[in-house]
């Protein structure tokens, strides 16, 4: 047998949105079951990033290759990208009035999974899930999104990561605007998802979700691209030293 | 096109159904307006997106059916599928060109003194009940009563539908249901008439379907059919009538149907309209709050396909002061199907203190659908409360886009977003089971 092969392998990658370029250049490996981090101010490009992984119309890709599973995935809908054991948790989901949680989430496992769940085997899976996020059972009976306060919208992500169970699970900036007790539940909701089944691609500018969840690897994106790749102790340089400090290793001059 | 119904069709109706002489009467007079008003023609502002010329009214074999009614032999799909969400052994009346059939008249929701019967047989038992509200002078006086042919049209040539009377003080837990068929008839013109009278303190539900039998489906436009509907509710002081309409027509039917409400002091009225097939569906629906403390809630799901068009008029009629009124219409238009909607809230100068709401939202899921909202106000009272609103666009890109990154099929989004769209209006609505009926309906629509 060859060496293991990455589940996701991203080479040059270029992607603009209505002819503007944000993505130049972006390079990413990832293994099955490894945790990453994406580190980066506002308006890097990170968020560009993940939706171009799940395929958003709205983002054009010019020139490199996303590989997933070794197939070229960057002409294929969201849907079928979904198929194929990719995930995204939004940073801001979107409400849809007059749909339930519960109707959405079986349709959604339905689809992924390809079959029909037994009823009473998805509700106990779901408590289960739900149990661990400490989500109230009214939440199932809501509409998705709707009315939801930014720590119920968040625990509502992680919920359908874990009942996916993606081979590539991309959260963008699932820590934003959690108080600290949400983000506790949120963190070990993550380290439940992160299994050898389940690599976690992290998006984030906060080194502080960062404490309770531990990257393999953090990657420091600027200026759309991907400029500095460590292990886990290079948030905590980050957190102490800054982005600039980045900048400046990169630009001698610190003109970037 | 749209040639005259002549004379004798409705000394054909007279002649044949041992009626009153008052309602002879009625209904000449109204053919007599009838021959006067022009034919309407789609630059009238209310018959906008209707295509009227197609019909040729010569040629329409106005169904009248002779048979007596009879007790129910086998319960038809249609009513089993209804009652399977409302309850079982409600009682019924089914309709179609050639017979009329009652279902479970032994319910004990008939009883103290409520009739629930065709109207031909509540004209032969229950007259002088029926002329306080058909008789000529007693008539009310609705906008499309002055110049709307097809409303006198039907005023002159009823010659089916229903009757419900709820005395006073009667309360009816459970609704009772109308159901017309035009069966696979083609070329046929139908003139049901629906009388709803809810008296004081009573409380009823009452479920109107129409329907075709879609198993062979006609060739739309070359033998259009046309179902003319006349829809008259009364609603006594402190009344409580919730009406659900639910109107599936097969493709080659014209449906016109002119729907009034009226409701006493405090009492008060749910309405919801659920259209989901037909050539055209041309629906006017007028409320009139004539006493004080009068309440009306009048919603509308339409979801449109194919070269459907769907044009509903509603008028929200404030006479007299501390009335409420609520719209909410909703409407979702696949492949090059289009609606046009009217709202009208009229506030007389004696309505102070009226409170009204509007809204209507439409959902453009084909690329050729078309859709207009028109809200008009007329408001003559100085303290009042009235709001209104209206949108057209495509469905939610963001929404598809979170539906789809979760598996979801671009077709299997847009669907579980319509239902959505039309939950909201018809999870409230307050015949028991009936919202659960009317997202099954919708959902069998968008699958289709």
């Amino acid at each position: 047998m060859a060496a293991q092969e990455p589940l996701l392998k991203i080479e040059d990658l270029w992607v603009s949105v209505e002819g503007k370029d944000i993505l130049k250049g972006v390079n990413l490996t990832i293994n099955p079951g490894e945790v990453h981090a994406i580190m980066g101010r506002n308006g890097s490009g990170k968020s560009t990033l993940s939706y171009t992984l799940m395929g958003h119309p709205r983002y054009s890709i010019n020139r490199g290759s996303i590989l997933f599973k070794g197939e070229e995935i960057g002409d294929l809908p969201p849907d079928e990208r979904a198929k194929k054991g990719l995930a995204l948790a939004f940073q801001y989901p979107v409400a849809i009035p007059g749909v339930s949680v519960s109707n959405f989430l079986r349709a959604s496992v339905k689809a992924v999974r390809g079959k029909e769940i037994p009823v009473k085997e998805f509700r106990q899976e779901l408590k289960a899930q739900m149990a661990l996020l400490e989500v109230k059972d009214e939440f199932l009976s809501r509409y998705i999104n709707d009315g939801f306060s930014g720590g119920e919208k968040k625990r509502l992500e992680i919920l359908q990561m874990t009942l996916l169970k993606p081979a590539l699970a991309v959260l963008d900036e699932t820590d934003s605007g959690l108080d600290i007790d949400a983000l506790k539940v949120v963190s070990s909701g993550i380290n439940t998802l992160a299994t050898k089944e389940t690599a976690v691609l992290l998006i984030t500018h906060y080194q502080r979700i960062l404490n309770y969840v531990k990257p393999d690897f953090v990657h420091v994106f600027q200026s759309g691209q991907i400029v500095k790749t460590g292990g886990s102790e290079l948030s905590e340089e980050l957190e102490e030293r800054g982005y600039d400090w980045v900048t400046q290793e990169l630009t001698p001059s610190g003109v970037a | 096109m749209v040639k005259t119904i002549a004379k004798e069709r409705v000394d054909e109706i007279t002649k044949q159904t041992a009626e009153p002489a008052w309602l002879k009467e009625s209904r000449l007079k109204a053919f007599e307006s009838y021959l006067k008003i022009p034919t309407p023609c789609n630059r009238d502002e209310n018959w906008r997106r209707t295509e009227v010329d197609a019909l040729d009214l010569s040629t329409l074999n106005v169904v009248v059916s002779d048979s007596k009614e009879k007790s129910a032999a086998k319960e038809p799909a249609v009513v089993t599928e209804a009652l399977s969400h409302l309850g079982k052994n409600l009682p019924y009346i089914y309709t179609t060109p050639q017979s009329v059939e009652i279902g479970n008249a032994d319910s004990a929701l008939l009883s103290k003194g409520v009739i629930f019967c065709s109207l031909k047989t509540a004209l032969a038992q229950h007259a002088d009940l029926l002329s306080k509200y058909l008789a000529p002078e007693n008539l009310p006086t609705p906008d499309f009563a002055q110049n709307d042919k097809f409303y006198l049209m039907n005023q002159s040539l009823f010659n089916c539908g229903a009757f419900l009377y709820v005395p006073k003080n009667v309360i009816l837990e459970s609704p009772v249901l109308n159901v017309l068929s035009s069966g696979v008839e083609t070329s046929i013109a139908l003139f049901p008439r629906v009388i709803i009278i809810v008296e004081q303190g009573a409380k009823a539900e009452f479920v109107n379907i129409c329907t075709a039998d879609k198993t062979k489906a006609a060739d739309a436009s070359e033998s259009l059919s046309l179902v003319n509907s006349s829809i008259e509710t009364y609603v006594g002081a402190n009344g409580n009538l919730s009406y659900l309409d639910v109107s599936d027509f097969s493709s080659n039917t014209f449906a016109v149907s002119r729907v009034y409400n009226e409701v006493r002091k405090d009492g008060s009225l749910h309405a919801s309209t659920v259209a989901l097939g037909g050539w055209q569906i041309k629906s006017d629906i007028q409320t009139n709050l004539k006493e004080p403390g009068s309440k009306s809630d009048i919603r509308g799901v339409v979801l449109g396909s194919g070269s459907e068009r769907y044009s509903f008029n509603t008028i929200q009629d404030h006479i007299s002061p501390d009335t409420t009124s609520t719209i909410n219409f909703r409407v979702a238009l696949k492949e090059s199907s289009s609606s046009a909607y009217l709202g009208t809230i009229r506030v007389s100068k004696e309505a102070q203190r009226t409170d009204s709401y509007q809204s209507n939202k439409n959902l453009l899921l084909g690329s050729n659908a078309h859709a207009d909202s028109i809200p008009k106000l007329e408001i003559l009272a100085d303290d009042v409360k009235c709001a209104h609103g209206a949108t057209v666009g495509p469905a939610d890109k963001e929404q598809i886009f979170y539906l789809m990154s979760r598996g979801l099929s671009l077709l299997e989004a847009e669907e579980l977003i319509v239902t959505g769209f039309f939950r909201q209006v018809v999870q409230s609505c307050p015949v028991d089971g009936a919202g659960d009926w009317i997202n099954a309906l919708v959902a069998d629509k968008i699958h289709s």
